[in-house]
Formats: structure tokens, sequence, C-alpha cells
């Protein structure tokens, strides 16, 4: 077996690739930001986002860490259903897209998905949304805040805590500058970065190894990574599916963006979208299949992607692969960022700390709110605490509990408070303890199982009626200020 | 019951081909919002 205990990238050569695409955001974050002064501009580009830069970012920003490291990672783990279960992630994206129209017209105004649900089924509700969606937000942070760390280390040597700083200071740094429009304005060139990337890496392992090999080396080696009735491979396919699903229907990331595009354009953006990322995790999946044919000693199993494509690209194709991983874990960093802060700032503190506050002022205390998270990610990052899928996991039944009280929300008038209440509570409550009591691929399955009984018991025995114009609330005075 | 090789194969293979059109497409529609005025 061949360990591979260094870094296949000399540490000088990884510093000189960090430096000059941070300067690269960091110009860009401040180009396009420079003129980003009423709130919408800074926290929405303007409500005005087309075709191709709503497609790039929200392919480019569902492009995490995780797709690059955990599908790999999962591929070794669960075989072809670990890569197509991955994969089934795009199902979020594909059936956000008619809600994001939806969200547009009902909202025109709108800034947060704490927004909506306030609007829809009142205060407790809300309130209960906003420490789910918070959790999650921080736990997706701090997932990739420590996977740069890990995989600027696989490549580079780097030390741990040098790259998570790194990672985590450059896109504050941008997001700062340039708001949402450099958030989106780099997904594009980071979607384009991770594309080509990925695809170099495939075709190269292709060539270099064969799907021929790869198929019988595993068919050798470990077989049932190749069977098609695998059963925890089979239950994490659909808790995959409902993960993502839970993800993006509650996370104000993919809100910020159907508030942020075009009126008719966040249905086709997601839409394809969704299309062009499924294939991504089988490709990246695919290449961690080669692990039994390269006769690879995997000492950490989240180090399984980097450690595959560095063995069979070398050197120059190992700049690459950081490249590209640096461009996944921008994308969704900054994102989460921008999401998150404007979450933190109209959920919290205008609707409970300052009511009165006016446009300007809320603009400032974004920026704030940006380093404030960037600093309280990298001290939960500091101490390397579970492998990168545990930690995402862990979070999966919580918004998996979120979906029916969103979906129902916006289509339904008859769901009402008590169901949306429940419905979290109680599933994000199963959802946890078969975390713990059957595996981490169960979790949002029964979280949304849950839930979803809760919202149509409680339609049923308690419908409500609701009106459609109570979400529309006055639009913020963009010059105002407090 | 394991996978084929072909099935196996073609998974991979149309997976990559989408992956290697992608790129093209995102550009192809920035040309096009830039055309009409409404990148962003």
């Amino acid at each position: 077996m061949n360990a591979l205990s260094d870094a296949i990238l000399d540490a000088s050569v990884g510093w000189s690739v960090l430096a000059a695409f941070s300067v690269l955001w960091i110009f860009l974050g401040w180009f396009w930001g420079r003129r980003a002064e009423a709130l919408d501009d800074y926290v929405l580009a303007g409500r005005r986002v087309g075709l191709a830069l709503g497609t790039a970012t929200a392919m480019a920003t569902w492009v995490t860490s995780n797709t690059t490291m955990a599908a790999p990672q999962l591929a070794l783990q669960m075989g072809i259903w670990g890569m197509l279960g991955y994969s089934l992630g795009a199902v979020g994206l594909l059936m956000f897209a008619p809600l994001a129209g939806r969200i547009r017209r009902l909202m025109p105004s709108g800034y947060t998905s704490g927004d909506f649900v306030r609007l829809r089924y009142g205060n407790t509700a809300w309130r209960i949304f906003l420490v789910i969606s918070l959790c999650y937000s921080l736990g997706w942070l701090v997932s990739m805040g420590m996977a740069g760390g890990v995989l600027i280390n696989a490549l580079t040597g780097i030390p741990y805590h040098y790259g998570m700083t790194v990672i985590l200071t450059i896109c504050v740094g941008y997001t700062l500058l340039g708001g949402f429009r450099a958030v989106i304005g780099t997904d594009f060139i980071q979607a384009i970065l991770i594309l080509v990337g990925l695809a170099f890496i495939a075709v190269l392992a292709i060539r270099t190894v064969g799907i021929e090999t790869i198929h019988s080396g595993l068919l050798t080696e470990r077989p049932e990574l190749l069977s098609l009735l695998l059963p925890a491979g089979i239950m994490f396919l659909f808790n995959n599916l409902l993960f993502g699903i839970g993800e993006i229907f509650h996370s104000n990331v993919w809100w910020s963006r159907a508030f942020a595009f075009r009126p008719g354009v966040g249905g086709r953006a997601y839409t394809f979208a969704g299309l062009l990322w499924a294939p991504i995790p089988i490709v990246a999946g695919f290449v961690a299949l080669a692990v039994p044919a390269l006769d690879l000693n995997v000492p950490a199993a989240d180090m399984v992607g980097p450690m595959v494509a560095a063995t069979i690209l070398g050197t120059t194709g190992a700049v690459l692969v950081l490249v590209m991983v640096f461009s996944a874990l921008s994308s969704s960093i900054d994102s989460l960022l921008a999401a998150t802060s404007i979450l933190v700032v109209e959920d919290i503190y205008r609707r409970h700390l300052k009511p009165g506050a006016g446009a300007a002022h809320l603009r400032r205390v974004t920026s704030c709110v940006i380093v404030g998270l960037g600093v309280l990610t990298w001290a939960l990052c500091a101490p390397r605490i579970t492998t990168l899928a545990e930690l995402l996991y862990f979070t999966g039944a919580f918004v998996a509990s979120t979906i029916w009280p969103i979906a129902a929300g916006l289509f339904v008038r008859r769901a009402g408070s008590v169901g949306a209440i429940t419905g979290m509570v109680l599933g994000s409550a199963a959802g946890i303890l078969s975390y713990f009591t059957i595996g981490f691929y169960v979790a949002a399955l029964v979280g949304a199982a849950v839930s979803m009984a809760c919202v149509l018991v409680a339609m049923w025995l308690a419908p409500g009626k609701f009106n459609w114009k109570d979400l529309r609330e006055q639009e913020l005075a963009q010059g105002a200020t407090a | 019951m394991t996978i084929p090789i072909d099935l196996f194969a073609a998974v991979i293979l149309v997976a990559l081909a989408i992956v290697i059109a992608a790129p093209l497409i995102l550009l192809a529609f920035w040309i096009a919002d830039v055309k009409r005025g409404v990148l962003w």
C-alpha cells in the first residue's frame, strides 16, 4: 500500500496560489461593491440579477467543500448509492424553482426567509425557525472553514489553522467590501473554475487509471461499493434527498437569491442550476472510487478526494485541485456570510432590538455582522472536533423538519401555525433521536416524515385561512437613517 | 447484485459530459444577458 504522508504541493506554491486568488477576489469585491451604498444594493444586488449570474450563483453555492470532499468520502463508504444519493441534492434546487418564483411575487420587498415565517405563522414559529436556521448556517460555515484548513493542509502542507484563517479572512474581506454583488459576481467565476477543474481531474483519472480498471479494482477489493442493494446506501439516498430539500427550502442563502433575482428569473435559474449541479457529486465520487485500483492507503476518510486527485495528477494538477477547492469553499462561505448576516440584521437586530432602524443604519450594521460571523466561525473551527460529513449530517434532522411548514406555507392557505410549530419541534426531536439511535443517514428522513405528519394533521384538525396579501410588508425607505 | 461495467461507465460518462458542457452553457447565458442588458 502507498501511504501518501507528505503534501503533494510545496507550501510556497500553496501560499502563492492562495495569495493570487485572494488578491483577485478582494479586488473584484471592492470593484463590484464600490457603489453599493443602499441596503438593497448591498444585501440583494439591487434585486436585478439576471439568468447567467443567477444560475451560476445557485450552482456554485451548492457546490460546497462537502461536494468536493464529503462526496468522495461517501462514495468510498457507500459506493454507487453514495454518489447518486449525493447527486440527488440537486432535487432541492429543482424543487425550489417554483418556490423562488412565488416568493418573488408574494414578497417583492422581502429580505429573509425569517420574514416569511414571521408573517405567515406568527412570532413563536418564527423564533423556532430562526434557531434552526441560524444553527444550520453556523454549522455549514464551520464545516466549510474546517474543510478549508483540512484541504489546504492535505494539498500544500500549510498548517490547518493557517489555511482555515486565510480562507475565512478572504471571504469576509470581499463580502464586506462588495456585499451580495461581490458574492454573485465571484460565484460566476468560481463556478467556471470548479467545473473546468473537476472535468480535468476526471478526464485524467479515466486516462490514467481507466473506468474498467476502477470497476475491476472495486469488484476485487470492495465489491459492496458496487452493490445496487447496499441497504445503508439506499437509506442514505432518500435521506440525502430530503436533507437537500430541507437545506434549500428553509435557508436564507436560497431565499435571498429568490429576492435578488429579476422577476421571472428565479424559476429558470434554479432549474438550470439543479440540472448542472446533479452530475458534479457523481464525477467527484467517481474519482474517489479509484482508491482500490491505485492501492492507496487513506488515513482519514475526509481526505480521500484530494489524496486521489493528487496521486493521479501530480504537482501541476494539484495546483488545479487547490484552485478548484478554494473556489468551492469561497463560493459557499461568501454566500453564507451574506445571507446569514442579513438574517441576523433583519430578524434579530431590526425585529427584536431596533424596530425603528432605517436602511442606511441597517447597511452599516450588516457590515459589522459579516465581520462578527467571520470571527465566530474562526473560533468554532479552531478546535477540529469531528469529521466533515458527521457535522454536516447532524443538522439534517433540523432542516428537514422545515420542509413541510415552508412548502405548505407558500402554497396552501389552510396551513397554520400549530402545524408549523409542532412540525419543526417534533420533527427535529425525532430526527435527532434517530441520528443517535440508528445513524446519520436516517436523521433527515425521520425529521421530514414526523414534520409532514404534524403539518397535515394540523391542517385537517385546525385549518387556517391565510390571506396572501399579508405577506406584503411596506418597503424600507432606502435612504432613511435610524 | 453489482452494477455492471457498461452501466457504471455510462453513468460516469454522461455525468462528465454535463460537467464539461456546463461552463459553456453559463458563458452563453452571460453573453445573452449582456446583449439584453439584464446581467444585473
